[in-house]
């Protein structure tokens, strides 16, 4: 019995020493959890070097993935009670999810330096991690053998004639369809995400949410719709039917990068793909056509923001570190030269090196873009609703004029 | 102290981690979970986060989901199909592994090995054969061109990306389940064999009245693993289809091949639902639990002892 109790006192001074040891730390630790993956590398690197300087421990959780990891990964450690000083949320939706945590920001420096904070009720609560956009990316070297002048690329008209011309140029031109679109269920991102915000915000005023208003109290606008409808099937029409009904991001990307496709409907976050394919010829994005009426810019915003747990033990030093991200030369040639992405932040001289990414931030400088408004749509009504009906659009199991139908009737069954 | 309590106390500590563990991973989440399942838990920071207690709203909804009836039907499809596939290959293979064929080593490991593959890798490698090498295959030979268009693609309709999870979860899983029945099968007494063959039984025949009935243990075993495991499929699901191509289901346009583990992780992750998810799971494992008793008993009768 001696033996025994000697035992278990040893276990209990070897617990406490775990213990102990645990509280002895003595600089403090921020947590920041984001849900870009590809910039962990960067980040984490700056935030080693940010660390030091301020004597900070910076950890950088990065959790990435097709069915947006980080929600459920958050959600996760909100039930265990282990939330992140700072993580990413992606617009309004998400923004409800986390609201009772999320910390004001509106007295930062940097919120007079940048125009796409996340705002609500007229107080700053993101940080926007970068500034992206998409349009009809364009192989110009292409469209210029065609003989199609990218300046007609501003309506359904234009891109009407454009498809066709080059459609029947295909085999004179090497490609094997004209637009690289995909419309499977893992890729209903860029159906019931990305096209989707055509139909909301193309050719209104940046922040108009006139259209998405509407839409929300079930009052569909008949003829945008079906306008919408036409650009969405010319897209179908003229995309190549293996990577439309079952592609992946790869294969679609793909077949724009090395050259067997004009068009690709992807943003500027394609920029490594087409470095790592390769990809030498000139590009840059166009309009979308979905209105008969011409409009003239690209779809441009934050894609997510950086929130302050308002429950934090460090708030301040989480403050300090976005502040520093968006102030100094080194958190700028992070976000632009490390990480290849846009600032949002003005007095940043700094260029991304993509093509695509300068096609962006030309349409941004010239003022020529519209907003991200499929954010005020759920991503289960996206997703589960919205996403199908393109898919069945796209096989081919359904008409346009049942395409229109199911969209009328999805905005009405969406109405709270 | 006497030696008794000492034993006692010492059979106790023994057992104590694996108790606590057990407690702690298994029993308390699953008891939480049936509690969740009644309210309108929803696990983040929401302006009207108060827990709320809303009785059966979550089943009832659930219940009136047309995405989750199509998801609970495709799924008893799916491990039907499944089980016949997985154990008829399996026990195929076993046959053919344990006769006197050259090689049989090797060939049991390799007929092992996909199981060594995780589901979600396995499936990025099996689309890319749906998607892109069996149509460039239809390129190459003129007599499978058919293979190549478009209309043609296994992932590109419901009811053949369904046979697409078959053939993946075949190919998995067949190689696991085939080394039980060997295993089975070696166990049968020499004599038993030898005594057929003296009086001339053929081989149908000897597998028929003498394997069969011997292996049967192993059924019992081999169809409530392949049971679960088809009910339970997730992450060939994940990688393979994601839930895609969409149907149309009660006027509802839906996703097609949402197998119920699919479902519960949609419900719960992607519309924000966790409770009304919670609720789903406990669904789940009611049907799972009375499902597999049944097989279990049914399995059992036909069970022999020597």
């Amino acid at each position: 019995m001696k033996k025994l109790l000697v035992l278990v006192l040893a276990m209990v001074m070897v617990l406490s020493l775990f213990v102990s040891c645990n509280k002895e730390a003595e600089t403090p630790t921020i947590t920041l959890m984001q849900g870009k993956p590809e910039i962990d590398a960067m980040l984490s690197a700056y935030a080693l070097a940010w660390g030091a300087a301020n004597n900070v421990n910076v950890v950088i959780k990065s959790i990435g993935g097709a069915s947006g990891g980080l929600g459920p990964q958050l959600k996760a450690d909100f039930a265990a009670g282990d939330m992140p000083d700072i993580f990413a949320f992606d617009g309004l939706q998400s923004y409800k999810d986390w609201e009772g945590l999320i910390l004001d920001l509106s007295g930062e420096p940097w919120v007079s330096k940048t125009a796409v904070a996340f705002t609500y009720n007229g107080k700053t609560y993101g940080f926007p991690v970068a500034v992206e956009g998409w349009g009809m990316a364009y192989n110009a070297d292409v469209l210029a053998q065609a003989g199609v002048d990218p300046r007609t690329l501003v309506n359904y008209a234009g891109y009407q004639a454009a498809f066709a011309k080059i459609d029947a140029m295909k085999a004179q031109l090497g490609l094997d369809s004209v637009v690289s679109m995909a419309a499977g269920i893992e890729m209903g991102w860029v159906t019931a995400h990305h096209n989707f915000n055509s139909l909301l915000s193309n050719g209104l005023r940046y922040g108009d949410l006139s259209v998405v208003n509407n839409l929300l109290a079930g009052n569909v606008d008949a003829r945008r719709l079906s306008e919408y409808a036409d650009w969405v099937e010319l897209l179908f029409k003229y995309a190549d039917k293996t990577i439309l009904t079952t592609g992946n991001y790869d294969s679609q990307v793909g077949a724009f990068a090395t050259g067997k496709a004009a068009f690709l409907h992807q943003g500027n976050w394609t920029d490594p793909n087409m470095k790592a394919a390769n990809a030498t010829f000139t590009m840059a994005f166009a309009p979308h056509g979905s209105t008969a009426a011409a409009t003239d810019g690209i779809f441009v915003a934050a894609p997510s923001f950086y929130a302050v747990n308002k429950d934090s033990d460090n708030v301040a030093l989480a403050k300090k570190f976005l502040t520093d991200l968006a102030t100094t030369a080194a958190g700028h040639t992070y976000m632009v030269t490390e990480a290849g992405m846009i600032p949002a932040f003005s007095g940043i001289s700094l260029q991304p090196s993509g093509q695509l990414s300068q096609s962006v931030q030309a349409y941004a400088a010239a003022g020529k873009v519209y907003s991200w408004n499929q954010y005020y749509f759920s991503e289960d009504f996206r997703d589960k609703t919205l996403s199908p009906i393109y898919n069945q659009f796209a096989g081919g199991q359904i008409n346009k004029a049942q395409f229109i139908d199911l969209m009328t009737q999805a905005f009405i069954d969406n109405k709270e | 102290m006497t030696s008794k309590s000492e034993r006692r106390l010492s059979f106790w500590l023994f057992l104590a981690p694996v108790l606590i563990a057990f407690a702690v991973v298994i029993v308390v989440p699953f008891v939480l979970g049936i509690f969740y399942s009644f309210t309108n838990w929803t696990s983040s920071a929401r302006a009207d986060n108060a827990l709320r207690f809303i009785g059966l709203e979550n089943y009832i909804a659930t219940f009136k989901d047309a995405a989750f009836a199509h998801s609970f039907g495709i799924t008893v499809g799916y491990t039907l199909l499944n089980m016949i596939a997985i154990n008829f290959m399996a026990f195929s293979l076993a046959l053919l592994v344990t006769s006197k064929i050259k090689l049989s080593k090797f060939y049991r490991v390799g007929f092992f090995l996909p199981n060594l593959i995780g589901g979600l890798i396995l499936g990025y490698i099996w689309q890319f054969i749906f998607n892109n090498a069996i149509p460039s295959l239809g390129k190459i030979l003129p007599i499978f061109s058919f293979l190549s268009s478009p209309e043609n693609l296994m992932l590109g309709n419901p009811a053949s990306a369904i046979m697409a999870l078959v053939i993946v979860g075949t190919w998995q899983y067949a190689g696991y389940i085939m080394m039980i029945y060997v295993a089975a099968i070696e166990n049968i007494p020499v004599e038993l064999m030898e005594a057929a063959m003296i009086d001339g039984a053929s081989p149908f025949q000897r597998l028929r009245a003498i394997t069969l009935p011997m292996v049967a243990q192993a059924f019992t075993v081999t169809m409530f693993l392949t049971l679960v495991q088809s009910f339970k499929q997730f992450d060939v699901n994940v990688s393979l289809t994601s839930g895609g191509p969409s149907t149309i289901f009660m006027d509802q346009p839906i996703l097609g091949t949402e197998l119920l583990a699919l479902n519960i992780y949609n419900t719960a992750f992607r519309s924000n639902l966790l409770a009304m998810g919670q609720a789903r799971a406990v669904l789940f494992f009611l049907v799972l639990t009375v499902i597999s008793l049944i097989q279990v008993g049914m399995n059992k009768k036909k069970e022999l002892e020597l």
